[in-house]
Parts: structure tokens; sequence; C-alpha cells
């Protein structure tokens, strides 16, 4: 297999943790009031890999 | 005719007796105002009539159909939602044809005043506009019965104006049951007060019949000084108690009627700066009524 | 029906809003894709980390294709269904705690409906997710490693995804059950993780059994589950699965006194 490839295959898995981020972090600066500190939900969403961004859904975000 | 017969209704919640053998009636098109203070079983009493709480002891009859709308006192809605998507759900699971369920839902919204706000999120409103959605899917599907806990209570003056104009407009063609600890509010729209107190009624009637109990009508003189107010008061036998400038006289059976009075005062040449007759506030009522018990 | 519809419209705009529909098929892709591709580069990796002896070799027997796709189901077992514990712990509880269901249940509500809508929404998401999880995983286990049988992939999947409904069963009535998402997720959790490791450890003794039925699903990609034991397990599955919605449209009923007022 040649490294194209290679690359090509890895990418849709940096995407998918990119995309998790984004939304993350752009639904969390939208968020009016969420479940603790906004800029520690921010770290975590960027520092934590794919579970920062769960953690934030389902714990941070508290259905605004 | 009664649209809701409640007869010694009881309820316990393990050993706590919250509500003890209350019994009422709602008259089609009156509203009546449960009153108490916090803790007396007020919401207990509504979370039974509406269903959501099944008594120990005693009958609820609902005659007629219409179904019942519902106000909590916090109303709570899904924060995601919109407030015509709301609206729109309530309606359709209290049975609104499909045809009418738009149209009925925005004209609501409008006669609330969301009609601006009907396209935002309910997770995006203020307590003064929960309140408002919480009275729009309350009446969406133009129940026969509305009950309405403390609806007003958590507004401030120019909402709670605002909401009770809405109420006293519905009240000709519905059934109002709401609870209250601001007397004011009750005062204002009542055919029939029930005085709630630990579980129990203590005290049940209309406006009139439960001032005419409690009231104790009074004439009220005030004098321009201490001393004409001592003559008046050494001139008659009506009992009055004389506070510095003021007479107070008590209304009985036997009088004084308030044309005896102004005669008096003409007769005897004295210059008042006011007279009035006066009665109790419901406050005052719900006071003596407590320490009844 | 009418009240299933607007019900069930209400939990998807739920799902849709809360993104749920976004991050939770992205998770389930990312572990299938993750575990491939990880086994491909796992040599090249502890290659580079070096710390070996010169001129040591260690050789890596390389995994079947079938090997690789058993074990994405290895990491849906307890990553999977972690996740979908928290997302969908709080389904019935939340909202009864919350107070947001009294207006529902004030209103001559069908819990039947009410609960069904529920139950069909997170299972569209859960087995979505799943399916389209492990559709990513054959694609790349394919590309990596070679192909497996489309048909005994199918096997393979739909066999798990009937697993997946029954565990998003049970998460919903622990919710429609315990008076708040955090003891759902508990009881969702021993019921979920904790019976399959006791079914593991001393499972060896029966054949029967819902517990048995994701390892079930992994054996059609090897010559096939034992056909007994394999269709018992999926009746007794599918009998759990409609036994316990039916005691969970019971308990939503019963615990709808308890809504905050």
């Amino acid at each position: 297999m040649s490294d194209t490839t290679v690359v090509l295959a890895l990418l849709p898995v940096i995407l998918i943790q990119l995309v998790l981020m984004i939304f993350a972090l752009v639904d969390l600066i939208k968020n009016p009031k969420p479940n603790g500190p906004k800029w520690l939900w921010g770290v975590i969403i960027v520092v934590i890999n794919i579970i920062g961004p769960i953690l934030y859904f389902v714990i941070g975000r508290r259905n605004y | 005719m009664n649209v809701l017969e409640a007869k010694g209704l009881t309820k316990q919640f393990g050993a706590e007796v919250a509500v003890e053998d209350v019994s009422f009636r709602l008259e089609e098109n009156t509203a009546t105002a449960l009153i108490g203070p916090n803790g007396a079983g007020k919401t207990t009493i509504l979370s039974m009539l509406t269903g959501l709480l099944k008594q120990s002891e005693g009958t609820i009859n609902q005659s007629g159909q219409g179904g019942i709308g519902f106000l909590p006192q916090y109303p709570q809605f899904f924060p995601w939602l919109t407030a015509l998507e709301f609206v729109e759900m309530a309606a359709k699971i209290s049975g609104v044809e499909a045809a009418n369920v738009r149209q009925q839902s925005v004209r609501t919204l409008e006669f609330v005043g969301l009609g601006p706000a009907m396209k935002k999120k309910c997770g995006t409103f203020s307590g003064g506009m929960k309140q408002r959605l919480g009275l729009a899917q309350a009446i969406v599907h133009q129940p026969k019965l509305l009950l309405l806990d403390e609806p007003v209570s958590a507004l401030d003056p120019t909402g709670r104006r605002e909401i009770l104009n809405l109420l006293k407009s519905l009240q000709q063609d519905t059934t109002i049951l709401y609870s209250t600890h601001i007397l004011n509010d009750a005062e204002e729209m009542t055919d029939q007060l029930l005085f709630l107190q630990q579980g129990k009624l203590v005290e049940q009637g209309s406006l009139k019949e439960v001032r005419d109990r409690y009231s104790e009508p009074r004439i009220q003189i005030r004098f321009e000084t201490s001393q004409e107010a001592l003559r008046f008061s050494a001139l008659n036998a009506w009992q009055g108690t004389v506070d510095r400038t003021e007479v107070i006289l008590p209304v009985t059976t036997q009088g004084p009627t308030m044309q005896m009075v102004l005669e008096r005062l003409a007769a005897e040449g004295l210059a008042v700066s006011g007279v009035e007759r006066k009665s109790a506030t419901l406050e005052e009522i719900f006071l003596k009524v407590a320490g009844k018990e | 029906m009418t009240q299933f519809r607007v019900l069930f419209q209400k939990e998807w705009r739920e799902n849709v809003r809360n993104y749920k529909i976004l991050w939770i098929p992205l998770v389930f892709i990312l572990f299938a894709i993750l575990e491939p591709v990880t086994q491909y580069f796992l040599p090249q990796l502890l290659d580079s980390l070096g710390n070996l002896p010169d001129g040591a070799v260690i050789e890596f027997p390389e995994p079947s294709p079938g090997e690789i796709l058993a074990n994405i189901i290895g990491q849906y077992q307890f990553i999977g269904l972690l996740v979908l514990i928290l997302a969908y712990m709080g389904a019935v509880a939340g909202e009864r705690r919350s107070g947001t269901a009294t207006l529902l249940y004030v209103r001559p509500l069908s819990y039947g409906a009410y609960y069904m809508s529920k139950w069909v929404a997170a299972n569209l998401i859960a087995v979505g997710s799943v399916l389209f999880g492990l559709l990513a995983g054959y694609y790349y286990t394919a590309l990596f490693f070679g192909q497996v049988e489309i048909g005994s992939f199918l096997q393979f999947a739909g066999t798990y995804c009937l697993w997946i409904i029954l565990v998003v069963t049970v998460i919903l009535t622990a919710s429609a059950w315990m008076p708040n998402g955090g003891l759902a997720a508990a009881v969702s959790f021993v019921l979920l993780l904790f019976m399959q490791l006791v079914d593991g450890l001393l499972g060896a003794y029966w054949t029967v059994s819902p517990f048995k039925v994701p390892s079930y699903a992994a054996q059609w990609l090897w010559a096939g589950p034992e056909t007994g034991a394999y269709w018992w397990s999926v009746a007794i599955t599918v009998f759990l699965i409609v036994a316990i919605a039916a005691f969970g449209i019971w308990m939503s009923k019963k615990n709808a006194a308890k809504v905050k007022v």
C-alpha cells in the first residue's frame, strides 16, 4: 500500500475527531449556561481526545 | 351547573396528611380562589384534580366534557422546542382536530402576547414568558375547567396585571380554580373563596359571604383636632374608639349608619376632614380565619 | 397512533437539536475505524518506539479480517454501551425530575405511545450508529487486511443489532423505573455490563442466553454459531425486548405521579 493511500485512509479518523471538537466548541460558545465554567469545558473539549466532546454533550450541555 | 365536585378529598404521603377531608363545588363559569399559606396543600389538591395524584380517600366528580387545562406554579418546557411547536404538541395530545391545530395554537399564543416570540426556543424564555406560554398550553384546547397553581405569584407587577386581565377575559366561558397566597389577587377575581390551612378547609363561601362573616364594618371619622374628636365621642353612645384625631365607630345591627353619623355631625356643627365606611381587607379576614384555628 | 406520531416528532427533534444524531454515530464510526487502523500500524509503532536490542525481530501474526471485526464489537460492548447509557439514561427520569413531563402527563396521554416514541427514536439512532460503524469497519478491514464475505458480515451485523435493541430497551426501562438518570445508568450498567461479565465467567454451563448474542454474532464471521443455541438465544432476546418494554410502559405510567409539579 502506498503512503498516499495510508494518509487518505487515516484522514477520516482525524476528520471525525475534528468535527466532534468543532461542533462541541461552537455549541459551547452559543450555550448561555453550561453545567460548569465555560473555559474549563473549552479546555476539556480541545485537550481530551474524543472523550472531551462526548463529556461535554452528555454532562456539560444541560439542554439549553 | 357543577363542573366539578370534590367530596371528602384526603391525601396522605406515608404518615403525613397533606390534605384532609376537603369538599367543594365549582359552578360553571365561576372563578374560585384557593387561598392558604405555602405548604397548606394547595398544589396537592390541584394535582389530585388533574389526575396526576390519586387521592387516598374521597371522590372527584367532573361533569361535562371539554377536559382540563393546568398551569403549574413553575411550568417547565422542553428547551429545544419552539413555543409554537410545544403548544401544537400540547393541542394534539389533548385531542384538538388536526385541521385546527395550527390556527388554534397561533391564536392562543397571540392571545397571551407571545405572537412575536412563538418561533423562539422555549429554553431562551424569561420567567414571565414561561408563565404566558404555560397559560397558552393550558387553554389551547379550550378546556371547560382551568386549574392554575399560583398563576401570578412569580411575576412583577406589570406582568401580574397583564396575566390577571387575560384570566378575567377567559372567565366568561371557563370555570377557573386557582391557588394563591397573595390575597390582593384573590380579591380581584373571585366568586368563591376556599381558605386552606394545614390541609384542611377552614372557611369557604362567596367573597360577600366571607366579608359579611368577618369584615366588621366600621365608620371612620377624621377631625381637624383631637379635642373635636374627643368632644364628638362624648356626645354619643356609639362606643367608638378615639385615636388622636380619629373616631372609629363599629357598625352593628343597632347602628350607627352612615346617615346617622352625618346627621349628628351636621347638628353639632363639627368640621371633619373625612368620613369613610371601611371593611376588612381579605388579608385581615385571612388572619382572622387563621387565628380562629 | 396520532399520539405516537406527535411524540415521536418531539423525540426526533430532541435527538437532532441536542446533536445526539451527530455525536453518537461519529463515536461508533470512530471506534470502528480505529480498530483496523491501529492493528495495521501496531507493528510499525512498536518498531519506532524501538527499545529492542539490535537484531531482535518480533513476529506479529497478522490478524484475520474476521478477528478485526469481532474486536470492533468488543469495543462496542464497553465503550458503545457506555455511550448509549449516558445518552439515554435520562430519557424518562430526566423529564420527570425536571418537570418538563408534567405538561404531558396532565393530558390524556397514552403511556404506550409515550414510551414507544422514545424507544423507536433511540433505537433508530443506536442501531443506525452501529450499522454505520460496522460498515466503516468493514471497509477499513477490507482495505488493510482483506475482505470478509458479505453474507457473513450481514448476519454478524444483524445479530449484533438485535443485542443493541435489547440494550436500548433496558436503558429506557431503567429510566422509566428509577427516580433519576444516575440510578437508571447504574441499573443499566449492572444489567448489561456486569451480567455480561457473569455470563462470561459462568456461562460455560449453558448455551442459551441473551448475553451470548454478541459472541454468537461474531461467530458468523467464522463457521457460524451452533444453530439450536443461536436461535433459542435470539428468541429469548426478542421475548425479553417485548417484556422489558412492556414493563417500561407500565413503570412510565406508575411513576407519572412522581413528576415534579
